[in-house]
């Protein structure tokens, strides 16, 4: 899989992995401070924000493993600059960038548009659903609760990641600094 | 003895150790577990305190959120037991998390990723480069943002507008990553840098009779804890 990245790409996965490793990890505290007075539920409404790398990085590539590598290494860099979620982070980051993943693979690697943006971004929050159902101990809440924490997590996957990297990607793109990588030679709007 | 452990083994325990605690939805496995993990780090490793107190504090605080959230929302069968058992879960699994944090050097934790774990050196050395650019980010953060009070953009009060108005230094930054990403690794192929797996390492990290002592006690800490949770 790696064979067909170029290094200038790897590098321009790992630069996005560090400045939004730095805001991933900003979010987190905002989350924490909120779940202390609401719980978990709080993390859910801006679960979107820790999606986002794998939307930009794949629309600008546009290539396998751009969506799970810029996640996992955004989390590497999270545990690298130290904090109480540490290791676990990884298996999330990997986690969250398959389900992002899935969807562009689905297309083929062939359409994208921020229709398909927000369906990765809800693919990533399943995705991470079901490990955070695991490791979270949701299975002792109840229905009604844990399908409220489903759908709003979902929701913010598709607004905040899809939306909102559609939304960084233009504004990216219109600076001309991208050219040379796959969003500017085909169609950018197919 | 925490810090002479091998990245990679540690990363690998503490990553089963808390899927196994998934598993247990009694407060006294969570408990013994994060005792223990306390124990292990005043016995075999140095730690500043002040700073882990601090970073512990939002987790705690978020166990109080989980233990209340469990109580009110829970199902049919989640008892008082099974809301401290999450909220001890939290602690436990933070507790854990900086055990890794304050004993093993960043570094030194992605070179173990290649060198044991077989992680591409493509993708290990390009991690290594972003975190090399980290100060000259942050620097770059407040220059655009003074850049931009100079001209006489206002940083809005409102929260939300505030996080909406990131998107302005967001911006600039990720144009300037992408091509700091160029440069860097034109320099690295000038260099002879290719990414190939076959490579030596001038520093090379190794599994040591240290692993094995930490991978005992590891387990001793993984299965009395589940045991406190059967006897219980």
């Amino acid at each position: 899989m790696l064979k067909s990245w170029k290094l200038k790409e790897v590098v321009l996965m790992s630069l996005f992995a560090v400045v939004f490793g730095i805001i991933y990890l900003l979010f987190l505290h905002v989350g924490n401070i909120w779940a202390s007075l609401i719980g978990p539920i709080a993390y859910e409404w801006i679960f979107g924000i820790w999606f986002i790398v794998s939307i930009i990085v794949m629309a600008i590539l546009r290539k396998p493993g751009a969506a799970v590598i810029p996640e996992t290494m955004a989390a590497a860099i999270e545990v690298m600059l130290g904090n109480a979620v540490g290791p676990r982070l990884i298996l999330a980051g990997v986690i969250q960038g398959l389900g992002a993943e899935a969807v562009f693979a689905a297309t083929r690697y062939r359409h994208f548009n921020v229709g398909i943006y927000m369906l990765a971004g809800a693919g990533a929050a399943v995705f991470s659903f079901v490990y955070g159902y695991l490791l979270g101990g949701f299975a002792a809440l109840s229905t009604e609760y844990v399908l409220l924490m489903f759908v709003i997590r979902v929701m913010s996957g598709a607004i905040i990641a899809g939306i909102g990297g559609k939304y960084l990607v233009d504004a990216l793109l219109a600076t001309g600094s991208l050219r040379g990588y796959a969003i500017t030679k085909r169609d950018a709007h197919a | 003895m925490l810090h002479r452990m091998n990245p990679s083994v540690k990363f690998v325990f503490i990553t089963v150790s808390m899927i196994a605690m998934a598993f247990f939805f009694n407060p006294w496995t969570p408990l013994v577990f994060f005792t223990g993990v306390i124990f292990m780090q005043i016995a075999f490793a140095k730690i500043a305190w002040k700073t882990w107190s601090l970073m512990m504090l939002p987790f705690l605080l978020g166990a109080i959120g989980y233990f209340w959230t469990t109580l009110v929302f829970g199902n049919e069968d989640s008892t008082i037991g099974t809301a401290l058992s999450l909220s001890f879960r939290v602690l436990a699994f933070s507790s854990l998390s900086l055990l890794f944090v304050f004993t093993t050097k960043p570094v030194d934790f992605i070179m173990s990723l290649m060198q044991q774990l077989k992680l591409s050196p493509k993708i290990a050395y390009s991690i290594l480069v972003g975190y090399q650019f980290l100060p000259v980010l942050k620097d770059e953060f407040f220059q655009i943002q003074q850049a931009q009070q100079l001209r006489g953009v206002e940083v809005p009060k409102p929260p939300v507008k505030r996080v909406l108005a990131m998107r302005h230094v967001l911006i600039p930054m990720l144009a300037g990553a992408v091509r700091k990403a160029e440069r860097t690794a034109f320099a690295m192929e000038a260099r002879g840098f290719t990414g190939e797996g076959k490579r030596d390492f001038y520093r090379k990290i190794s599994v040591s009779r240290a692993d094995a002592a930490g991978a005992v006690l590891f387990l001793i800490l993984l299965i009395g804890s589940m045991a406190a949770g059967f006897l219980s």
